[in-house]
């Protein structure tokens, strides 16, 4: 601790490029190389935050850590952020370390969860960020040093470090950085954090605990997109489709949450709103018993009418987080299936203050 | 020539460390002898099993005067804090099965 009451390291370099590998040795990287958290950038950081820099954010308490603004501020220089960046780096913290979402699920579990950041409201034009084409990749700066800040706080500050309490067995690129923003503007639907109790004027970050996008390609009527969705997200071998690891069998599956981001024009979806899309494709994620007791994904031997015996992978229609996102230019949706069962981890939507 | 003098830098911490908490274990238990016992089942596959197999052995070795029986509701999650507090008064001795 120095008189400014943050802990810090010294470190001797002359350039630049010194500086970069210092902080490979220090082992605060996520492979990638680092702008170096020097005390007066994250100190720009924490005014810019407005927050005092031992304030409490939340904790990760299996591991007995506590994740403080001035964390958040130096893994945000770290990750190439901007001092604006932080009231979305700063909601996306508290969104992540609130009990429901259970943190130390998914950031230890084999299961290999990235932690999906969905930004919604005036944030997203001020920031500039990105809600079209390339939405899940390179491009932005916003979205990816958010993104990338995220993880660095997890591995950082809530020490899921990759081989120590992070144990994902394939783990997925979205574990670099997973930041996309809602295209508020181009769609009649009503955006993501309205859904979830916030106003339009409010900005909010939702997180969610989820494996890595498939993107399909469809023809582009709601029957056809949806049924494009439905196949992939009632696949064989999804967290959701597996028995186990949770308290109540009631429902003989995991079920959980998934995400739905749907690009193109929005005139396709003329006469559905959000939630005709999610009534309508609730009953059709499923899977026969038959299919998932030949994969021993449900224990027990095939009986007859196994095979039109269904069983739902989501637990309700309000466990679709619907998403207008991505190019115009042909309308492509992606399926993002939870890392677990909801009961283990369910999405957290935060305002940014 | 003068020896070169680096640059010295702060550096803010990333890292964070884990805060200590204080912990008073029960005292170990000389016998299990009709003693009280809790099971704590994390609900990955087996762990139900295991626990009620060593439990008929527990019996038929010590006999048990009573089992309190919890099931996590997630594997991920941490037992119910209140079902937790319950066994530290009902029983004298608990045993966690991490199943798979």
């Amino acid at each position: 601790m120095t008189a400014t009451g943050m802990d810090t390291v010294l470190a001797e370099w002359d350039d630049v490029v010194e500086a970069i590998e210092k902080c490979y040795e220090l082992g605060w990287t996520d492979g990638l190389p680092v702008v170096p958290p020097t005390s007066g950038r994250v100190g720009q950081f924490l005014d810019r935050a407005g927050r005092p820099a031992g304030e409490a954010l939340g904790s990760i308490p299996e591991r007995r850590r506590e994740v403080t603004v001035e964390k958040v501020a130096a893994n945000a220089v770290m990750a190439g952020c901007l001092p604006e960046y932080m009231p979305v780096v700063l909601a996306a913290t508290e969104a992540m370390l609130d009990p429901a979402f259970n943190l130390v699920g998914p950031s230890s579990s084999m299961g290999g969860a990235g932690i999906l950041l969905i930004v919604n409201g005036p944030i997203v034009r001020e920031l500039d960020m990105n809600c079209g084409n390339n939405l899940f990749g390179p491009g932005n700066r916003a979205n990816s040093t958010i993104g990338r800040a995220i993880r660095l706080i997890l591995i950082n500050a809530c020490a899921s470090i990759p081989g120590l309490f992070d144990r994902s067995v394939l783990g997925h690129p979205g574990k670099f950085s997973y930041c996309v923003a809602e295209n508020e503007a181009d769609t009649h639907w009503a955006p993501l954090h309205v859904e979830r109790g916030f106003s339009p004027e409010q900005s909010a970050v939702t997180v969610f605990a989820c494996d890595a996008p498939r993107s399909l390609r469809m023809a582009a009527t709601p029957e056809t997109m949806l049924a494009g969705v439905a196949d992939v997200a009632s696949s064989l071998g999804t967290s959701m489709a597996n028995s186990g690891s949770v308290g109540d069998t009631s429902a003989m599956v995991r079920q959980g949450e998934i995400g739905v981001v749907v690009a193109g024009t929005s005139d396709v979806w003329d006469g559905w709103s959000k939630a005709d899309v999610r009534d309508y494709l609730h009953p059709l994620v499923r899977r026969s018993l038959a299919d998932l007791r030949r994969v021993k994904a449900v224990p027990g031997e095939i009986e007859p009418g196994d095979d039109q015996r269904y069983v739902s992978l989501v637990p309700a229609p309000e466990d679709i987080l619907l998403v207008f996102a991505g190019g115009a230019e042909a309308n492509t949706c992606a399926v993002i299936p939870s890392w677990g069962p909801k009961v283990g981890s369910t999405a957290v939507t935060r305002a940014v203050r | 020539m003068a020896l070169k003098t680096r640059t010295q830098h702060t550096l803010v911490d990333p890292t964070t460390q884990p805060i200590p908490t204080s912990f008073s274990g029960a005292p170990r238990l000389k016998d299990l002898r009709g003693k009280r016992l809790g099971l704590i089942d994390d609900s990955k596959p087996n762990g139900k099993e295991l626990l009620e197999e060593l439990t008929d052995l527990l019996k038929d070795r010590f006999g048990v005067s009573d089992v309190v029986y919890h099931r996590k509701p997630s594997a991920s999650k941490p037992a119910d804090p209140e079902m937790v507090a319950r066994m530290g008064r009902e029983v004298d001795y608990a045993i966690v099965a991490i199943g798979d």
